[in-house]
């Protein structure tokens, strides 16, 4: 495809503008910013991409990695506004699910040690990670406004804080895992994963094409787990006291 | 009488924001309580009698002062092991998800202790309580049933001290007079000396031998025998008291 073609797509963008100025959603400006920046950095990672693969230097594989879950830690971190520590503990869950995740792919052979399998299968899994994050954040700041109570009673009954907590971080791993679920059961029926469209239109057997979303939506479900899981456990101290106390307000 | 709870100098700041106190809501509150007390808490509301059993449950952090209990500071003792010597029944009584039973074995499962079923059913018996199926779901429970509930279910952790916040504020007359008989023998059989919340005044007569009245910030402490002996109209005026003074522009 030529840049002219692809400037021809702007097209959408130019549709969806007059749309936003016509039903006066007021989007226009959202829309510019987000059109300039999805094609910079899209141009840009296509550009460091093609560097990486050439050199085929593996530091350079790690480095982009550990970009990536920066980018996706501190992203999902901002729907936990004034919870401090947030973004490293993100960072964490994410870096253990992908230590965890491309060890068993690559030490069971499932793909190939090379840059062009591992940055595309580590940034979806850390791409998938990240919205659950935020999801799971999001909800366990709203279950515990919802379960004040729920908690207080169990802690006046003498309960640790772990005790206390157990249910509802329960409820929020779970509330943040349902997309993942859903689209697991849903793949394929309702729409063809971005994986799989992007080797088809490249020329891929759809039955190999396929192979590789069965991979990507297993790993996307395991980091689903793994990264709401370690989560969970890393963050519910940051709704209490050091003495054990329920943090009377988490800001919005 | 050796005194098992001890508060000193307490006090809590009204917040108008998380950076801004504006002025004190009590302050320099201190009391002792010997073991088996039994203390009636009144005052007009908003003067933080809540707010007070809050703290003292370690549920809400004083701005300034200390609670001991047998001797040990709040600040040196780890809060589990606090609210299980301090237990505290809320005014708005909460459902644990699952059933009845489920949440009258709270404490045995938080705790590893064996649950005492013949003790549960002699209170719920006591309470009014021996029709209720214990399979049901708590959360399908009456508003009264539920308050019920809590209070077997803080009874059975044992505290040395129960705070009980307005627990017969949702009764009818004959649940209430339940409660008021079962907490009573169960101050004589097991000695837990018990601070209770009430806006009842002929309660707080009824149940105490002290009185606790908060009012512009401050406790006073009575025997609950001469406090109550005063005219209505004296008893009344205390409540109107808080207000004067106050500037309503």
């Amino acid at each position: 495809m030529s840049y002219t073609a692809l400037s021809f797509t702007l097209l959408f963008v130019l549709g969806t503008m007059l749309v936003s100025v016509w039903q006066k959603l007021g989007l226009e400006k959202d829309i510019i910013v987000g059109t300039i920046r999805s094609a910079i950095q899209l141009l840009a990672v296509g550009y460091v991409l093609q560097f990486i693969f050439k050199t085929d230097q593996m530091i350079y594989v790690i480095l982009i990695i550990i970009f990536m879950i920066s980018v996706a830690a501190w992203n999902a971190a901002k729907r936990g506004k004034g919870l401090r520590g947030l973004v490293w503990r993100i960072g964490l869950a994410i870096a253990t699910m992908e230590l965890l995740m491309m060890g068993i792919l690559l030490g069971l052979h499932i793909i190939e040690a090379t840059p062009q399998y591992i940055i595309p299968i580590s940034g979806m899994t850390i791409g998938s990670a990240m919205v659950v994050s935020g999801l799971f954040i999001n909800h366990i700041k709203h279950e515990i406004q919802q379960s004040k109570g729920e908690i207080e009673t169990l802690l006046s009954l003498g309960a640790t804080v772990p005790q206390a907590i157990h249910e509802v971080r329960k409820r929020s791993v779970k509330f943040s895992m349902i997309p993942t679920i859903d689209g697991m059961k849903t793949v394929g029926l309702v729409q063809l994963p971005g994986m799989m469209t992007g080797m088809i239109i490249a020329g891929a057997d759809p039955v190999i094409a396929v192979r590789y979303q069965i991979l990507i939506v297993f790993s996307f479900t395991a980091s689903a787990a793994i990264t709401s899981i370690l989560l969970s456990v890393l963050s519910y101290r940051l709704f209490f006291t050091p003495d054990q106390r329920l943090k009377q307000s988490v800001e919005r | 009488m050796s005194s098992i709870f001890e508060i000193q100098r307490l006090a809590k700041l009204n917040w108008k924001s998380s950076e801004q106190a504006s002025k004190y809501l009590f302050s320099d509150i201190s009391a002792e309580i010997s073991e088996s007390d039994r203390i009636a808490l009144i005052g007009a509301s908003g003067q933080g009698k809540s707010t007070l059993l809050r703290i003292m449950a370690l549920l809400d952090a004083p701005d300034e002062g200390d609670m001991l209990v047998k001797g040990t500071s709040f600040k040196n003792m780890d809060s589990k092991l606090w609210r299980m010597k301090i237990g505290f029944v809320a005014q708005q009584a909460v459902m644990l998800p699952g059933s009845v039973e489920d949440n009258l074995r709270t404490v045995s499962k938080l705790h590893d202790r064996p649950y005492d079923h013949k003790l549960v059913q002699r209170l719920l018996e006591q309470i009014g309580l021996e029709q209720l199926d214990l399979s049901k779901k708590a959360a399908d429970c009456s508003g009264g049933e539920k308050q019920r509930i809590s209070l077997i279910r803080s009874l059975l952790l044992r505290p040395n001290v129960l705070l009980l916040d307005e627990i017969t504020a949702s009764l009818d007359i004959d649940s209430t007079q339940r409660v008021e008989d079962l907490l009573e023998q169960w101050h004589k059989e097991e000695g837990t000396s018990m601070i209770w919340v009430t806006h009842d005044l002929k309660q707080a007569s009824r149940i105490s031998t002290t009185t606790w009245f908060m009012g512009n910030g401050k406790l006073e402490q009575h025997l609950s025998e001469s406090f109550f002996a005063e005219s209505a109209e004296n008893l009344a005026k205390r409540f109107i008291r808080p207000l004067e003074g106050a500037s309503f522009l």
